[in-house]
């Protein structure tokens, strides 16, 4: 609790105890091609694109594979030179199925691709660079996965007056942050020009925890110059880096003498995102791979790796040293990671990254207790919801009472509340299947008005 | 290609836990009382280990009656056996302190619904219900501190059977409490003594320094929410302060307010659990200062000589009044993601 000065933006939160900081995590190593690449044509969070391409098809690296039809589809791109095996349905989780391209990547590719056109950001017009943005195919790198020139073009509708760069490192144990603060700082300098470029904004906030202060401020003076970001540096909670309490938490504040903002004036764009950008619009590059973080006791070699898209989860996780029998392993890091059932799926565009937990690492969770109403997750809870007695609810059925009174459709499931609950009440765990069972009642009168 | 044949876990997230576990807390909550527990038995002898050791048995024997027996390694009945001992006359009679402890547990907790739902503290029910059914053996059952015989005696009251009449009173040993003392008109126990808890009492209420170091422990450790008992004793000090301005005859200074009867043991170890306290900080405010009202109140203008019994029922019995007014409101829409 703060006794005196400003309100925090948001009361809730944890803080996480300090994952200790290695050497390496601030390096980028890069994936071999795996033989088999699997690319779903739905990537990320929008409609699938188009595939260009058919089974049998010679491809060579960042040839376009499919194409966006479609306001949220993003054109995708392919990750290896090499022949195009087949192209098959699967069952995809939101769409019922989607169409899967197979692609047998070329023995000894070297990974090095001369790309296209270079877009210069003080050279290319707005629209320009938003164009080359879009056919790039790229999405958002901080766990949203959207498109990112559509988020540009609701940005621009929208008139933002304030560009947040978003630098906090959304899960605990995962370091792109520092990596790409240190290996991609030229990218992350032109990645903010391109799009200070395509909002027409010239304000520009970075926003660090504590333990990357160091680092971006090192970027910043060793910048050659231009219009630099302010920067916010932040003691570290968790989760703060969520983009609308960062939000939140900037706009409050004057940042090095420039006014306050109201929230709804910026748009946030993770670190990551920016990077990439900047990366694939001076080297004329499609979003081929990504940066991830591989983490976990599971691994022998964990760290970051820029990985090609469609490297299936287990091949990279051997790549880094996989000890036999992991425990789990965890698409996403261990605050809000999901448990993975096989781990032959695809890393697809906007992954962050995968943590392999070896056995005996987290001590088994103890049954759950009934909850002695301590307050601890209400406290936690970054949206002031009412976590305790959402579970109160969630056991007696009751989903209407959950949604209308106590706003369980907010709840973005960050897990502070689990985190903090003595009674170890799988609380997120409860809210899933509660959000789950409420949209199938809302769904069923609409079926049945149908029918 | 992967072999297929690896057994992955699927656990729900997050993978992390803080480590904050119930049974800790419990724990933590023991020893926080141990100095007074040491301290008691010193001061009174074998008739308060006996009271401690008695309740203990009684709340564990009924826990194991309602509850499936894992729910002994919660350490919960442990605690509320040790702090309904603490809370007793010293020279109680056994028998009462039994059924006390096992009303405590087999009403005060699983009639309510187990851990976690009592709406009054288990540990009140079971003093209220020894209070109500008992009143003179519990205004009587008062040891005065350091007496010779005490470690090796028990006193007569404490072995009395069921039922029968009365015993003697303890060789007339029999204290008065420093807050009966002061109804009586009596300038009450030296200030010292009301503190450091050589003066006639509860089993463990008398050191109201050694419950104090028991709560900075639990504050310390993070088991309470300190505001509770800050909020409490704030409200009773300056209160109490008040009223010894106002007229310094009837009514004692402000420490010998806050050193005297339950009060430590009341605000750092009772209205602090979180079953029968409100879930929002907000709300921990509010309660602490609405029991430390009523402990003033209840003992100035009541003729009860103890307030803090019934000001902690009363300020339980708000707490889900407290709770829906202080029920968190979200953060406006978009604030997340
Ligand atoms: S998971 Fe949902 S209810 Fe729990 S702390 Fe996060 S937002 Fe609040
Ligand atoms: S943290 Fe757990 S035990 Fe405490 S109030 Fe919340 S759900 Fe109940």
């Amino acid at each position: 609790m703060r006794v005196f000065g400003r309100r925090p933006a948001f009361s809730g939160g944890i803080r996480l105890p300090a994952h200790q900081r290695r050497e390496a995590e601030a390096t980028i190593r890069q994936l071999p091609f795996a033989p088999r690449l699997l690319l779903p044509l739905r990537q990320h969070a929008g409609a699938a694109s188009t595939a260009v391409v058919r089974a049998g098809d010679e491809v060579f690296r960042g040839q376009l594979l499919a194409r966006a039809d479609n306001d949220s589809a993003v054109p995708l791109h392919a990750p290896a030179t090499g022949h195009v095996l087949r192209i098959t349905e699967q069952p995809d989780a939101l769409a019922g199925t989607v169409q899967v391209i197979e692609l047998a990547a070329l023995a000894g590719d070297t990974q090095e691709y001369t790309g296209g056109e270079s877009h210069d950001p003080d050279r290319c017009s707005a629209d320009e660079l938003l164009a080359a943005i879009h056919e790039a195919g790229i999405v958002g790198l901080g766990g949203e996965a959207g498109s990112t020139h559509r988020r540009l073009v609701h940005a621009r509708e929208r008139a933002v007056r304030v560009l947040v760069i978003n630098g906090i490192e959304g899960e605990p144990g995962f370091s792109r942050v520092p990596a790409m603060l240190a290996r991609h700082g030229a990218d992350v300098l032109a990645g903010l020009r391109c799009l200070r470029k395509v909002l027409g904004v010239e304000r520009a906030v970075l926003a660090v925890e504590t333990p990357d202060g160091a680092a971006a401020r090192n970027l910043l003076e060793a910048a050659p110059g231009g219009t630099l970001p302010a920067l916010r540096v932040l003691p570290p909670r968790y989760p703060q880096g969520a983009a609308g309490l960062l939000v939140r938490t900037l706009a409050g504040g004057a940042v090095d003498g420039h006014p306050a903002f109201a929230a709804d004036e910026a748009v946030v764009f993770s670190l990551a995102t920016v990077a990439e950008v900047g990366r694939m619009l001076s080297g004329g590059l499609a979003m081929t791979d990504q940066v991830i973080t591989l983490a976990g006791e599971g691994l022998r070699e964990p760290g970051n790796y820029r990985v090609p898209l469609g490297t299936p989860v287990g091949f990279a996780l051997e790549q880094a040293g996989m000890r036999p029998e992991p425990d789990r392993v965890l698409a996403g890091g261990p605050m809000r990671g999901q448990a993975l059932a096989a781990l032959d799926r695809p890393i697809v565009k906007g992954a962050t990254g995968f943590v392999a937990v070896a056995a005996g690492e987290t001590a088994d969770v103890p049954a759950s207790m009934p909850c002695i109403r301590c307050g601890e997750c209400v406290a936690a809870c970054p949206l002031e919801l009412h976590p305790a007695e959402l579970g109160f609810l969630a056991r007696r059925d009751e989903w209407q009472a959950m949604v209308e009174d106590f706003h369980l459709d907010r709840c973005f499931e960050c897990g502070c509340c689990a985190y903090v609950c003595p009674s170890h009440i799988p609380l997120v765990q409860m809210f899933r299947t509660a959000k789950a069972q409420w949209r199938r009642a809302q769904a069923r009168p609409a079926v049945e008005a149908a029918t | 290609m992967m072999p297929a044949s690896r057994r992955l876990r699927l656990v729900a997230a997050p993978h992390l836990h803080g480590g904050r576990a119930v049974p800790r807390l419990m724990l933590h909550s023991v020893i926080a009382l141990l100095p007074v527990t040491v301290f008691a038995v010193v001061v009174f002898g074998l008739a308060a280990l006996a009271t401690i050791v008695v309740a203990i048995l009684a709340c564990l024997l009924a826990e194991r009656a309602f509850a499936p027996p894992s729910a002994l390694g919660d350490g919960s009945a442990m605690l509320t056996g040790l702090l309904l001992g603490l809370s007793l006359p010293p020279a109680l009679p056994l028998w009462m302190v039994a059924l006390g402890g096992f009303l405590a547990i087999g009403v005060g907790k699983h009639l309510f619904g187990g851990l976690g739902a009592p709406v009054f503290h288990p540990v009140l029910v079971g003093r209220v219900f020894l209070q109500a059914a008992f009143p003179a053996a519990m205004a009587q059952a008062w040891v005065a501190p350091l007496t010779g015989a005490r470690a090796t005696e028990l006193p007569a009251t404490s072995l009395a059977l069921p039922f029968m009449s009365p015993a003697a009173p303890y060789d007339g040993l029999s204290g008065a409490t420093p807050l009966t003392a002061v109804k009586a008109g009596d300038t009450g126990a030296p200030l010292a003594d009301l503190w450091l808890g050589t003066v006639a009492g509860s089993v463990g209420e008398t050191s109201a320094l050694l419950l104090l170091l028991g709560g900075i422990y639990l504050v310390a450790m993070r088991v309470i929410d300190w505001r509770i008992p800050v909020a409490l004793l704030a409200t009773v000090a300056v209160l109490g302060a008040a009223l010894h301005g106002l007229d310094a005859e009837r009514h004692p200074a402000m420490l010998t307010t806050l050193g005297s009867g339950g009060l430590m043991l009341g605000a750092w170890f009772l209205a602090s659990d979180p079953s029968v306290s409100p879930m929002t900080r907000r709300g921990a405010w509010i309660y602490g200062l609405a029991i430390g009202a009523l402990v003033v109140v209840i003992r100035q203008y009541s003729g009860q000589a103890e307030g803090v019994m019934y000001a902690l029922l009363l300020g339980s019995a708000l707490t889900p009044h407290i709770d829906r007014w202080t029920r968190p409101q979200p953060l406006p829409e978009g604030a997340e993601r």
